[in-house]
């Protein structure tokens, strides 16, 4: 039955993982488009910077996701 | 009943769930060209190095992207014409929206690095959108690999540019206490070692993850269609729609995750090229 349990385990690896970027991922988007906003000229250099955080904060949600195939896989 | 299947998750028969997930998980594997999956002796021995599904796509990735920037410069004048335009526009694109506006003007001594790697990323994240295709990326060997590459292009740039010994020390902002600077060093070198990490691993995972997304839709389609119960009616439908929407959405992220890899570099290379101004 060690099967099933690294099963919930890639789950809960991914499910848990991914709440953390994905409160992150919406900081960023909001800011930005405030920021926009306000600042509708600075526009395409905050996008540059969006994408930048954007694929660091992308980059933990991922880390879960290779973790669930490692413990699928176990 | 029988021996129960190394793949299903209980001690019951695998369900159709499970061995089509475990189908999927088979298409998506890194297996030579000629079929069977060699006796790993070691991951370096020379019998290993033989072509796979993933590097035969890759090859044809680079061979698609040769012949289309040989045949878009081939006539150049100077309003381009066609293809030729298309190229024009990816290029100008690299070099001012990436080169110069993360580098500043001098960036533009480093475009031939960071266009090589944005077109290589998005060439091969496209390529994995058609069907029988599979993205060079999509594998953590070609990604991985090449997130190394970027770290030694990048280290290099900052040795050459700053001396080695000055770009060491820059490591370390100017007017840490002396009890700290072990400590910020050690945590500088580890974020350093992490990044070529970083980058190999998102764009393995988005690429994969899309791939795996796509393939489940697949899966839940041909279930439905196997053991059709009144559930299928909703399934199919709701699956296909899916499967449409989500191959739209995989053609939006290879374009930002090639992107996303470019501007990565080009921040790095930058941090590289300034270390000793902080």
């Amino acid at each position: 039955m060690t099967g099933s349990l690294s099963v919930l385990g890639a789950a809960l690896a991914f499910g848990l993982g991914a709440i953390g970027p994905g409160i992150g991922i919406g900081m960023i988007g909001s800011k930005t488009i405030e920021s926009m906003a306000r600042q509708p000229e600075m526009a395409g250099r905050l996008q540059t910077t969006m994408f930048i955080a954007l694929g660091m904060t992308e980059a933990i949600a991922l880390l879960g996701f290779v973790l669930a195939f490692v413990l699928y896989g176990a | 009943m029988a021996a129960p299947a190394v793949t299903a998750a209980g001690a019951e028969e695998a369900s159709p769930l499970s061995k089509g997930i475990a189908r999927l998980l088979h298409e998506l594997e890194v297996l030579p060209l000629n079929g069977e999956k060699a006796e790993v002796a070691g991951s370096f021995s020379p019998e290993n190095f033989v072509l796979t599904n993933y590097s035969f796509w890759l090859l044809v990735a680079v061979v698609l992207m040769l012949v289309f920037f040989i045949v878009a410069s081939r006539k150049s004048q100077l309003v381009p014409q066609g293809i030729s335009n298309v190229a024009e526009a990816g290029v100008e694109f690299v070099r001012n929206n990436i080169c110069v506006d993360v580098m500043g003007p001098e960036g533009k001594k480093y475009f031939p690095f960071i266009a090589t790697t944005f077109f290589f990323v998005l060439i091969n994240n496209l390529l994995g959108n058609i069907p029988p295709a599979l993205p060079g990326t999509g594998t953590v060997g070609t990604t991985f690999v090449w997130g190394v590459i970027v770290f030694l292009v990048y280290n290099g740039i900052g040795i050459k540019k700053n001396g080695f010994v000055p770009y060491i020390k820059s490591l370390v902002p100017s007017g840490t206490p002396g009890w700290l600077a072990p400590l910020i060093f050690t945590l500088e070198v580890v974020s350093h070692i992490l990044r070529p990490f970083t980058l190999g691993v998102r764009l393995f995972a988005n690429m994969y993850a899309g791939h795996i997304m796509l393939g489940v839709f697949a899966v839940f389609m041909a279930i439905s269609l196997e053991h059709f119960t009144p559930v299928s009616a909703l399934v199919l439908p709701l699956s296909f729609v899916m499967q449409v929407l989500l191959r739209v959405f995989e053609l939006f992220v290879a374009v930002l995750q090639a992107y996303i890899f470019t501007i990565l570099t080009a921040v790095y290379i930058s941090g590289a090229l300034h270390a000793s101004e902080h």
